[in-house]
């Protein structure tokens, strides 16, 4: 899968660009501030439909505009897709597929997918249970846009259930009761279709990252990927019932795939508060890069892999493996200084204050 | 910024739904330069439609009579009720005329988020028509979303041990559409609710 030209209009801080991406390694480089992130996270956001760094539509939207266009032009094997979305400050987002409108986001993403290594995967390892979710998650849809629809209708599920609660205020009317019985099937039939892609997921993915571990670090440590969840043994329905009262009391849905948790250790130990520094920077590249060969095998062409800005995170040494484990394919590097040692560029960018230059 | 009755207008045209402020400004602009007659117009047909149409007092679709058309029809088939979420989704399954029942509007669907639960909706009223009407089948009309499915979970546990016979419409397939764009939740569904051609181990229609 290759992104081969990008468009942009009032994107960021981007007033119109027009780009032609190398098949190879395109390096865009620049000082800080000038726009190389924003470069990767409009590709990113034609294959999530959201922004990697969890921004609004509307901060990504040029001061003063109305909405922001992301154009690309996909080549996946024979086939050509013009993707085109606006994003609008306030209100829907309008996307088309080869010109013709699209209602769903789900028929949308897929055409793109994408895998971001940023300064930021250290909270894959150090982060809360939501980063970890969301890893999990995000690779699902890159594997099946489809799952997309999963992930939105748990959401939803959610939120009407957490509304009730909310408005019973811990007073359990048959009323309530009864509506309640309603929006637990549906979070049941959801969430445990949700939990079961995590957990068959995780199992793909636990065994590539622990060669990974070890490839990037020269180690030899063994790494634990396990599904921590509360209720999966019993089951959801089950759960639900048990955990009725808290609900009601607190408001909110207490039990949940919302609520599960990737435990990562190495040699036994909690990689969040056991591992080094250096470790958990070299699990959080392994992770993602395992995502990448998991994606890549499920859909049968490789995601767009963008390094964004990543090399002045890792120390020389790492940075060396992670150029040696990557993939051949279609790669975008953003960096301000030099790149390391062993990167091979066929095209150079350059961004500044919103102008690209190549 | 404007005068007075002009931003009168434009705030009340923007509590309108799919009307935002700019479109608010436009309409009103518009209505500005047009002629008078046009005006009275436009605000005869309104306070004309608040007056004379009403709720059916036995369905609540949108009717000119205490009965609606459809209730009124002596020719419909009492017996067969069909539940949809708004007084359109009459007018929608009207046009496939490929259904002699009667029907009841719930007035929207079971949404906590905006406020609306059971006592919202006429579900009483649907439950008071049960034995008035010995209604022998009901056919869950609600839209195939989050909150049009739990609705109609809602409805078919409470109508269940009434002993009607609850349905669900069909989701599938799009009539003219190809298979290889069909996502993958659709389907599914086509696939779990397909019909038997022929063959098979009895020879009843559905193969559920």
């Amino acid at each position: 899968m290759l992104v081969q030209r990008l468009w942009l209009n009032d994107f960021r801080n981007y007033t119109s660009v027009e780009l032609s991406l190398s098949d190879g390694v395109t390096a865009v480089v620049g000082d800080n501030g000038q726009g190389k992130t924003n470069l990767v996270e409009a590709i990113a956001w034609l294959a999530r439909g959201s922004s990697f760094r969890g921004a609004t539509a509307d901060s990504m939207v040029r001061g003063g505009c109305d909405g922001a266009v992301i154009r690309a032009e996909v080549v996946d094997g024979q086939r050509t897709t013009l993707l085109e979305a606006e994003l609008v400050a306030s209100g829907r987002n309008r996307l088309q597929v080869n010109r013709n409108r699209v209602q769903r986001q789900s028929d949308f993403i897929g055409h793109v997918r994408a895998t971001v290594f940023g300064p930021d995967d250290l909270v894959l390892v150090k982060g809360g249970p939501a980063e970890r979710r969301r890893f999990l998650d995000d690779l699902l849809v890159d594997m099946q846009p489809s799952n997309h629809r999963l992930r939105s209708d748990l959401e939803r599920i959610l939120r009407q259930r957490n509304g009730l609660l909310r408005q019973a205020g811990g007073r359990a009317t048959p009323e309530v009761l009864s509506t309640l019985d309603v929006w637990d099937a549906k979070l049941c039939e959801v969430g445990e279709e949700l939990a079961a892609r995590r957990v068959a997921l995780l199992a793909e993915l636990e065994p590539a990252a622990g060669d990974l571990v070890n490839l990037l670090s020269d180690g030899r440590s063994a790494l634990n990927m396990a599904y921590e969840s509360a209720w999966l043994e019993v089951g959801l329905a089950e759960s639900l019932v048990g955990s009725r009262s808290d609900d009601l009391r607190r408001g909110t849905t207490t039990v949940g795939p919302h609520r599960d948790e990737v435990g990562l250790s190495v040699d036994g130990m909690p990689a969040r508060s056991h591992a080094s520094q250096g470790e958990q920077r070299s699990l959080a590249v392994a992770l993602r890069l395992a995502g990448h060969g998991v994606v890549t095998s499920h859909t049968g062409s490789d995601p767009v892999i963008m390094l964004d800005d990543v090399f002045s995170e890792l120390d020389p040494r790492r940075a060396t493996s992670l150029i040696s484990l990557l993939p051949d394919t279609q790669t975008v590097v953003t960096t301000a200084g030099d790149l390391p040692e062993g990167v091979v560029v066929d095209q150079r960018v350059h961004v500044h204050d919103g102008v690209v230059s190549t | 910024m404007y005068a007075d009755a002009v931003q009168k207008v434009i705030d009340e045209l923007g509590r309108l739904p799919g009307i935002g402020p700019k479109s608010a400004q436009r309409l009103a602009f518009h209505m500005l330069k047009s002629p008078a007659e046009d005006a009275v117009r436009l605000t005869d047909a309104i306070t004309d439609m608040k007056d004379r149409v009403r709720f059916c007092d036995r369905c609540f679709n949108i009717s000119e009579e205490p009965l609606c058309l459809i209730c009124s029809d002596a020719r419909r088939e009492p017996g067969l009720l069909c539940v949809v979420e708004e007084p359109r989704d009459i007018v929608a399954l009207e046009r496939t005329g490929g259904f002699r029942g009667r029907y009841h509007v719930l007035g929207g669907a079971i949404s906590p988020i905006d406020g609306v639960g059971p006592d919202q909706l006429k579900v009483s009223e649907l439950l008071g028509r049960m034995d008035a009407e010995s209604v022998t089948e009901v056919i869950l009309a609600t839209n195939p979303n989050i909150e049009g499915e739990a609705t109609a979970m809602y409805l078919a546990r409470l109508l269940g041990p009434l002993g009607v016979e609850v349905t669900r419409i069909a989701s599938g397939l799009p009539v003219g559409g190809d298979l290889e764009y069909a996502d993958e939740l659709t389907l599914g569904r086509a696939l779990e609710g397909r019909r038997r051609l022929a063959g098979g181990p009895d020879s009843e229609n559905g193969i559920r």
